[in-house]
């Protein structure tokens, strides 16, 4: 239907939200005791932060709404050997009756780009890729503060 | 067996001044004998609720085109339709006229819905026009009698109608609201391609969402240039988060050795943008907008517990105050 569809909804909370999730996450890894620095090479805790900011993020802003957050979550269980259990989503016959109905094939690059995007139907990966791009952003920009305020010191 | 297409004069001289309609009408005989030729060996009523139709109905289709002409204005193209005949239609077409009545001073919104658009579909006319949706499709080729009823039953039937209709049109059915699209022009309006077009249309609206979210996409037409465009922001955005983690990560020692010099004030002040106070112990926070949950005037560290950065206690506590809490115990190295 072109006409009388819901508004595309792409809020993404605020930046504490996101920073509150970030460092919950670094406080993780630190009591993780994972910063040693003469147990880990630079790159393994580079690639420990990245996930952790990934994670959080994913968790802040998606949730278990977004199928993106959902993606990344269950990507980063797992990596560390968990499983993770979402609750049922309430529309999910329209979703069933909606996967993979057309061409998957479009836009390969962003579906490539996008956790989860082989998934989905083209004009959902358009969605998706809007609210990645906001969240992705916002924790862009926590990341920067808080590199900022710490290599100021 | 055909006199009944054929609209008697007085309707065409109504039409003399309506330019719309003038041109339809030139048409509608031919279309009509094109569709009823296709049709009406199958089904006798058919020309029964022509004959119907045609004879009394002078006003009715003099008020519709009226409406018909105040909604489209200067359009004058042609577009096609496919006729290929599709049975049960029909079936319920003579079902659903056996049950209606004919009531000119009935709402007009219905007959307008109805009836405008089955003749605008089903002539061949030159007009550029939007497609219909599915459930209207299905009766086009019927001349409908106009009645309130028949949107119900309209609706009924549609709503037993095929998944794909239903997944598209269910809460437009229940709501007893069409969705009017027109088909433009030169362009197929079998349910196949409605539904592709549909489709194309909800792509290039989230397109156009996007290109006003991408910084620098306004200048681009084209959904391929715009769609690189996308991809390169999502990239650029993904090496950022990779280069700041980076140095996250190179700056995490040299945090643990700064502990004592950072106050909390200035760990929150990264991330709210509030003026930088510095003091040296961390006891009242003078920016902090306390909500009334939290505790007024100073939020004493000392008092809180460092071990309790369970997500359960930070449930409980304003957002805000977590923030510091989390920071705090961050800082301290726990």
């Amino acid at each position: 239907m072109a006409s009388a569809d819901k508004p595309i909804n792409t809020d993404v909370p605020e930046k504490d939200v996101f920073a509150l999730h970030f460092l919950q996450s670094l406080s993780n890894l630190r009591r993780q005791n994972a910063f040693n620095s003469p147990d880990d090479t630079t790159n393994n805790r580079v690639k420990k932060i990245k996930k952790a900011a990934y994670v959080s993020m994913a968790r802040a802003a998606g949730g278990t709404n977004r199928l993106w957050s959902r993606a990344l979550l269950r990507r980063a269980a797992k990596e560390n050997n968990k499983v993770v259990i979402f609750s049922r989503r309430k529309k999910r016959v329209t979703w069933l009756r909606r996967s993979n109905r057309r061409d998957p094939v479009d836009a390969e690059r962003l579906r490539n780009l996008l956790p989860g995007g082989g998934a989905m139907e083209t004009s959902k990966l358009m969605e998706e890729t809007a609210h990645y791009i906001k969240c992705l952003s916002m924790q862009v920009k926590v990341m920067q503060c808080l590199v900022d305020g710490l290599s100021a010191k | 067996m055909l006199e009944g297409l054929v609209y008697p004069e007085s309707l065409s001289l109504s039409y003399a001044d309506m330019s719309v309609p003038e041109r339809l009408k030139g048409m509608q005989q031919h279309q009509q004998i094109e569709v009823l030729s296709q049709s009406s060996n199958d089904s006798p009523e058919l020309l029964q609720i022509l004959q119907f139709h045609g004879s009394n109905n002078d006003e009715l289709l003099q008020s519709t085109f009226s409406h018909f002409q105040m909604l489209e204005s200067g359009f004058g193209t042609k577009y096609n339709m496919d006729f290929g005949p599709s049975h049960e239609a029909m079936d319920g077409c003579i079902s659903r006229t056996s049950s209606c009545q004919i009531d000119p001073a009935d709402t007009m919104g219905v007959m307008l819905k109805n009836s405008v658009e089955s003749r605008a579909i089903s002539l061949k006319n030159k007009r550029k026009s939007e497609v219909k949706t599915r459930e209207e499709e299905k009766t086009d080729k019927k001349i409908k009698v106009e009645a309130e009823t028949e949107s119900n039953i309209n609706n009924k039937e549609a709503s037993s109608d095929t998944s794909k209709e239903t997944s598209k049109g269910d809460s437009e059915i229940q709501k007893l609201d069409y969705i009017h699209v027109r088909a433009r022009r030169g362009q197929a309006t079998d349910r196949h391609s409605l539904a592709e077009r549909a489709r194309r249309e909800k792509i290039s609206k989230k397109m156009k969402y996007l290109q006003d979210l991408v910084p620098g996409c306004n200048t681009i037409t084209g959904k391929a240039g715009v769609l690189d465009e996308i991809i390169n922001y999502v990239q650029s955005l993904k090496r950022q988060v990779e280069f700041l983690s980076m140095k996250l990560a190179v700056l995490n020692p040299e945090l643990e050795l700064a502990v004592e010099d950072l106050s909390v004030n200035q760990f929150q002040a990264y991330f709210t943008n509030f003026p930088v106070v510095i003091a040296s112990k961390p006891s009242v926070m003078v920016d902090l907008p306390l909500f009334p949950l939290d505790q007024q005037g100073s939020l004493d560290l000392s008092v809180i517990n460092p071990n309790q950065t369970s997500i359960d206690a930070v449930k409980f506590i304003n957002l805000k105050t977590s923030l510091i809490i989390l920071s705090s115990c961050y800082l301290s190295g726990k």
